[in-house]
């Protein structure tokens, strides 16, 4: 069952993995040509413009966007951020229901298999999705890198790794809601909603601090590229809470699963 | 029955969703290598019933025994000895019918592709052809290949031979009966009322989540009960003298609904003068239809 769920989810991997990597590949290719000694004074006089909270938000207030690795760790880790986000709450809130949607859970719980086998094979293939997508991106951006100039490998490896601690609640959340519905047209645009009302939320919280406690609020917090940036070291918390948020919901998953009407 | 024959025990099954009643009391009794004829109009709980039985949803009240023991969600030796066709069968279309089946196979430890065989054979379907593109013929061939591939010992079938032409019905029938012989128990839901006195030994009608009848198929067809057609010019006082139910009336022509004994009858009658007179046997959709008033 699990060949089969790594076959019948390889598409959707393909798709959302190659608009990443094409994404970046398109940035690396132009950026030369854009960035130059004269745009760079352009950019910079932009800058000052800009309010220094949303500065902040967007990490430009420490990283320069006149290198291709500082377009990274500005606006070009937002795409990763997202893209892994909204790709791990779709598989979150579809890789289940899905059967259910399709009406051939009927045909699967006629089968001997238990429901929490079903369960466990769906989100063995989903989280080595995601941690694929995040490491070919990550490779990829690595070998770009490499080619563009120098870096700080340690920085970039550790960075790389954050989408992982905001990517993995999500699919674990949307999964788990999930289970309270029986048709996927349902949780599609709740997974959206969560993904892109965390984002903006973690946003948000990085402005002052009269916003600061949205960072409460939203997974997003987990992946603290700010701190990775700034520290050169991810928060030990973020990858222990990530982690206990992922396993509570999976396990809720499984208790709630356990109990539901598939039909 | 005795119980050790029992394979496949109801026991006052309630299924409510919410307020809506789905079962409100369904008990049954299903011995070995027999066809159980479950009937019922639309919403009367027959689906609900057999869903429960699979698990699929979870009953508000109610036992449901496999071989005595209590059916439970997760026990795959009770799910191994049970055969599903759903009344509308949804497959994974992304697959040839090949891949199925072997997806099919690969959950049993017993080698079950020689029965496999047969079944594609005896049903000639074609295991190249991609699930999407099967009519709806040929998807319910495919269902009552993985229903049967493994050989269960209990059968749920519900509305089995939607879609199967006439020639395929029939071979579905022969295998029923095989699968009988062999002691096979069949749960067979259906509204297609031919196919029960044809196959099944007793049957059960359901009505508004009960059963309101059970018994053999002969002494449900056999009871007793005639239409009776009497064209006569004494026509008012026949219906006063016989005070039957009346199906239809018209000129001096009534057709009853006789529950009279023959000699009964033809003393009541005889003083009368008669123009025609005609007996005949009710069918059993003419019984469903009375059951279902």
């Amino acid at each position: 069952m699990l060949k089969r769920e790594l076959k019948v989810n390889l598409k959707s991997f393909l798709i959302w993995t190659g608009i990443l990597v094409l994404l970046f590949m398109t940035v690396y290719l132009i950026y030369p040509s854009i960035i130059n000694s004269d745009n760079i004074k352009m950019i910079d006089e932009m800058m000052k413009i800009f309010p220094k909270e949303m500065l902040k938000a967007f990490n430009m207030d420490i990283a320069s966007i006149d290198t291709a690795y500082g377009w990274l760790k500005t606006e070009g880790f937002i795409f990763v951020l997202l893209i892994t986000g909204v790709y791990a709450s779709i598989m979150g809130s579809t890789i289940v229901l899905k059967e259910e949607s399709d009406k051939t859970i009927e045909y699967l719980n006629s089968l001997p298999i238990k429901r929490s086998a079903i369960l466990t094979k769906k989100i063995i293939c989903a989280i080595f999705y995601i941690i694929l997508m995040i490491l070919i991106v990550g490779i990829f951006n690595l070998i770009c890198l490499t080619l563009s100039g120098t870096f700080d490998i340690k920085q970039y490896l550790l960075l790389s790794i954050t989408p992982l601690l905001s990517a993995l609640p999500l699919f674990a959340i949307n999964l788990f809601i999930s289970t309270f519905f029986n048709k996927t047209k349902n949780t599609f645009g709740i997974s959206l909603g969560i993904t892109f009302i965390s984002y903006f939320l973690q946003i948000l919280s990085e402005m002052n601090e009269v916003t600061e406690f949205f960072k409460y609020f939203t997974v997003y917090t987990l992946a603290d590229v700010r701190n990775v940036l700034i520290n050169n070291s991810i928060n030990f918390e973020m990858i222990i809470i990530s982690f206990l948020l992922t396993t509570l919901f999976i396990l809720s998953t499984y208790i709630k699963y356990n109990k539901k009407e598939l039909v | 029955m005795k119980d050790k024959d029992v394979i496949l025990e109801i026991i006052n099954l309630k299924k409510y969703y919410g307020t809506i009643r789905g079962v409100e009391d369904v008990s049954l009794k299903l011995k070995c290598g027999e066809i159980y004829g479950f009937i019922g109009p639309n919403g009367s709980g027959k689906s609900t019933t057999l869903r429960t039985i699979m698990s699929l949803i979870n009953k508000t009240s109610g036992t449901i025994l496999i071989n005595g023991k209590e059916l439970e969600k997760n026990n795959l030796e009770q799910k191994k000895l049970i055969g599903y066709l759903p009344s509308e069968i949804c497959l994974y279309d992304d697959l040839t019918v090949k891949e199925m089946l072997d997806f099919h196979e690969s959950f049993y430890e017993q080698n079950i592709s020689k029965r496999r065989k047969e079944l594609v054979k005896l049903l000639k379907l074609d295991d190249t052809k991609k699930v999407e593109d099967l009519s709806l013929g040929n998807s319910k061939k495919l269902g009552i290949i993985l229903a049967l591939m493994h050989s269960p010992k209990i059968l749920i079938l519900d509305e089995p031979t939607s879609g199967l032409d006439p020639i395929m019905q029939n071979i579905f029938y022969k295998l029923l009966l095989e699968e009988k012989k062999k002691g096979t128990t069949i749960l067979y839901s259906t509204h297609i009322l031919s196919e029960v006195s044809k196959i099944c030994d007793r049957i059960g009608l359901i009505k508004e989540g009960k059963i309101i009848k059970e018994d053999n198929v002969e002494n449900i067809v056999k009871n007793n009960i005639t239409y009776l057609t009497i064209e006569s010019e004494d026509i008012e006082k026949i219906k006063k003298d016989l005070d039957l139910n009346i199906i239809s009336s018209h000129d001096n022509i009534v057709k009853f609904v006789n529950n009279l004994n023959p000699n009964v009858l033809l003393k009541k009658i005889n003083k009368y003068k008669i123009k025609k007179l005609l007996i005949e046997e009710v069918s059993i959709e003419d019984l469903f239809i009375e059951y279902y008033k």
